[in-house]
């Protein structure tokens, strides 16, 4: 079933098979997610963004068209202009406490690491997810996508609709920011200049 | 060779898995005489262990199971609201089949009844004059013109009214069939020159308002 053709099982689970829904649901969600989440900061705004893409997906099949291109760049494209309106309409949400997407609280992984050590690593994280979620967006989108995502600048142009060379400008500019916001949260500035000014 | 400007614009690729071969070296080499942009890189690359850490953290970061079950509901109720149109859209034509097979039932046994009963005969003169109606739908091979009706009732003629006082009087006559042409009655051509008892019904006004066949003329016809 899981390896079944995309639009087969589109077609079929908008005729209302669950096992059909649940497979492209699963196949499809995590990216969406951790994309919205990373982008947002807010377990609550991705939440409704990937319920959105779908919700979408049910009710108005027909926006998806496959002879213009796969169904994961579809929806992606679809969560992308989610989080847009999102960022659009909101403050920037940044959590004070880390928390995981089904609002406990966000526990280390089983790490053999001392108490010191998993505190350290547990706020360099916290800096850098605050650091990251501090950059506007479209900077943000390009080190979301090409540093967190690993996408190539290819996959990330093609996700963004735009040319390469923007993504990578974007990526250099988002780069230097994240290097300056990071020097000031550690207060360890170890250079004058990264090309942030 | 790369200078700074360019090192910072590129450079920072070098260990990025798709980076250009070509840039790559050259940023290596440029790095290696050059402390600002060898401490902008060890910057980068301890920021890039940063990112590592939250891509780990968040690898597995999915939403959670009330998602999905909030979408599938949306399915139920949308699966749902498609297959009840189309319930009720059988059930209203299964209806519909029904009602036009009974009407047509209803249509046919009457049609048949009304083939087969023979009219009402009146009693007396005094009911002929709800009576009389030939049907004139009948099959046209069973067409009885009124002349050759010997039913035993009488037949209004054309044109006459049914008395309503009652006092009507009876006169028997003997006439050639084709004789009731002349009160408007049709006569089967081929009948005509039968000679048949004739029973009239004549008002108070002196004018025959019905016409009667006696059932025994035939048989008087054959006796001739």
């Amino acid at each position: 079933m899981v390896d079944e053709n995309p639009d087969v099982l589109l077609k079929r689970a908008v005729r209302g098979d669950e096992q059909a829904f649940h497979a492209l649901y699963q196949r499809h969600q995590p990216t969406l997610y951790r994309y919205a989440l990373r982008m947002t900061g807010s377990p609550w705004a991705a939440e409704e963004v990937v319920q959105e893409v779908f919700l979408l997906l049910i009710r108005e099949p027909q926006k998806y068209q496959a002879a213009r291109g796969e169904l994961g760049a579809f929806l992606f494209g679809v969560a992308r202009n989610r989080v847009m309106k999102h960022l659009e309409r909101t403050p920037r949400e940044l959590s004070l406490d880390v928390m995981n997407a089904d609002g406990s609280a966000w526990r280390e992984p089983e790490d053999p690491l001392t108490p010191m050590m998993i505190a350290e690593k547990r706020e360099r994280i916290e800096q850098v997810r605050e650091a990251v979620l501090g950059l506007s967006a479209e900077f943000r989108e390009a080190v979301v996508l090409c540093e967190l995502e690993e996408m190539s600048y290819e996959e990330a142009a093609q996700a963004c609709g735009c040319p390469v060379g923007t993504i990578r400008s974007r990526l250099h500019r988002g780069r230097a920011l994240l290097l300056a916001r990071l020097e000031m949260l550690r207060d360890a500035p170890r250079r004058a200049s990264a090309g942030a000014k | 060779m790369m200078n700074c400007e360019e090192f910072e614009l590129l450079g920072l690729d070098i260990d990025r898995a798709d980076a250009d071969p070509r840039e790559a070296a050259a940023a290596a080499q440029h790095v290696e005489g050059c402390a600002r942009c060898s401490a902008l890189l060890e910057s980068w690359r301890e920021v890039k262990g940063d990112l590592q850490l939250l891509r780990e953290a968040t690898r597995f970061e999915a939403a959670p199971a009330r998602v999905e079950m909030r979408l599938k509901q949306e399915l139920r109720t949308r699966r749902e609201a498609r297959v009840l149109p189309r319930r009720t859209a059988v059930i209203a034509s299964w209806a519909l089949a029904a009602a036009a097979l009974l009407a047509v039932s209803v249509g046919w046994v009457r049609t048949h009844n009304q083939s087969v009963r023979p009219a009402a005969v009146p009693e007396s003169a005094n009911q002929v004059a709800g009576v009389t109606a030939i049907d004139s739908n009948a099959d046209e091979n069973e067409t009885l013109l009124a002349a050759d009706y010997d039913g035993g009732e009488f037949t209004q003629l054309p044109g006459s009214l049914p008395s309503e006082s009652g006092e009507n009087s009876i006169f028997r006559v003997r006439m050639q069939r084709g004789g009731l042409e002349r009160f408007g009655l049709p006569v089967d051509p081929e009948r005509a020159s039968d000679w048949v008892d004739v029973d009239f019904l004549v008002g108070e006004d002196g004018h025959p308002q019905a016409v009667r066949l006696h059932q025994d003329s035939l048989v008087a016809a054959v006796a001739q």
